[in-house]
């Protein structure tokens, strides 16, 4: 399918640097629409509005691809190899960096609802950073890794291969609420 | 959302300016590490590593999960009504100005490939304009979409209600491969 789709695609370019600034900008607002119309989705079901739901997530749909064609021109996509790479470097650099320094000004502030949200992900990205350095090793010796689910908790992201805990360690969310890859 | 959970997703709180502005920074990452990782799925899925793919796909869940955290603590999810205002405003942003200046900077630099990825997306957000804001008619008078399929071109992202085109109009591909919601 991929063949079909492949001459009508934006192709991998090298870009001028003010150009880059505008899809690397546009990149995060087309992600950022694509994730809030998945929250506006879960809303409009809550709401009573199942088919305003779909459209939601039909345009979140939509707006994943932009973001993918925007990272394909940008040559944002690689070997499987190389992004479980540059994964793996996203998430340390969540790790070692960004949610620190967040959660240590979310303290002086005494915003305690931003520190939950901060933790949250700073757990979650611990584990993520380990499964993308376990797979990388074994692409790297041409295997596919373990057929195992992977199941994530609807709270908080954690993020869990094989057997699934009682409730979530982090945010303690009973195991009925992980969704299972 | 509450019951089986201690904790329920991080509540929207009274910010100091710095916390509000490390969270939005945080939605925008989470936000493009999902999209990021939802297109090194599909990476995985064609080099032959179908567990590797399911890893990438469960972990972009759960960034799609901090990032709804994220949003949630800045108060950014609404009533229906409100979030269907929230998402053709941000749609009219996009097709009112970020869009024709990317454009613009691209063209006098010669971009080409990157025009074709601002065109494609730029001419989608037209159709989602004009959707929101139908919807979000029908909405403030307490009624739901009708039940039709939304369907989107997995290239470009056109977005139509009812039948796809025989071919899509902006990037050519067969109908036959739009996704439909």
């Amino acid at each position: 399918m991929d063949e079909v789709f492949e001459k009508r695609l934006p192709k991998p370019e090298d870009l001028n640097a003010m150009t880059e600034e505008s899809l690397k900008a546009a990149f995060a607002g087309e992600s950022q629409a694509a994730e809030k119309y998945l929250v506006f989705a879960e809303r409009a079901d809550e709401d009573g509005y199942p088919n305003v739901a779909k459209l939601f997530r039909a345009i979140s749909f939509a707006e994943t691809r932009h973001a993918r064609n925007h990272l394909r021109t940008m040559k944002g996509i690689h070997t499987t190899a190389d992004n479980l790479r540059s994964a793996f470097a996203g998430e340390s650099f969540e790790i070692d960096e960004m949610y620190p320094a967040y959660l240590e000004i979310a303290k002086v502030q005494s915003n305690t609802q931003a520190g939950r949200s901060i933790k949250y992900a700073l757990k979650a990205e611990m584990d993520h950073k380990w499964m993308y350095a376990q797979s990388r090793e074994t692409v790297l010796a041409g295997k596919d890794i373990e057929d195992k689910p992977v199941s994530v908790c609807l709270i908080c992201g954690h993020t869990a291969i094989g057997d699934l805990p009682d409730k979530c360690p982090v945010c303690a969310a009973a195991k009925e609420y992980y969704r299972t890859f | 959302m509450a019951g089986p959970f201690l904790n329920t997703p991080p509540q929207p709180e009274d910010k100091g300016v710095m916390t509000a502005a490390n969270i939005k920074a945080a939605l925008a990452g989470e936000s493009q590490a999902s999209q990021k990782y939802l297109a090194f799925a599909d990476v995985a899925d064609n080099e032959g590593y179908p567990n590797v793919a399911r890893l990438f796909r469960a972990v972009a869940y759960a960034e799609s999960t901090h990032a709804r955290n994220h949003l949630s603590v800045l108060g950014g999810i609404g009533s229906t009504a409100d979030n269907l205002k929230a998402a053709w405003g941000g749609e009219t942003f996009e097709i009112d100005e970020m869009y024709p200046a990317y454009d613009a900077v691209a063209e006098m630099q010669g971009n080409k490939s990157a025009r074709t990825s601002i065109r494609y997306a730029f001419k989608a957000e037209m159709d989602h304009q004009g959707i929101y804001d139908s919807t979000l008619k029908g909405v403030e008078g307490k009624k739901d979409l009708s039940a039709v399929p939304a369907r989107v071109c997995p290239v470009c992202g056109h977005t139509v209600i009812g039948d796809a085109p025989d071919e899509c109009p902006q990037c050519g591909t067969v109908g036959v491969y739009f996704k439909e919601f």
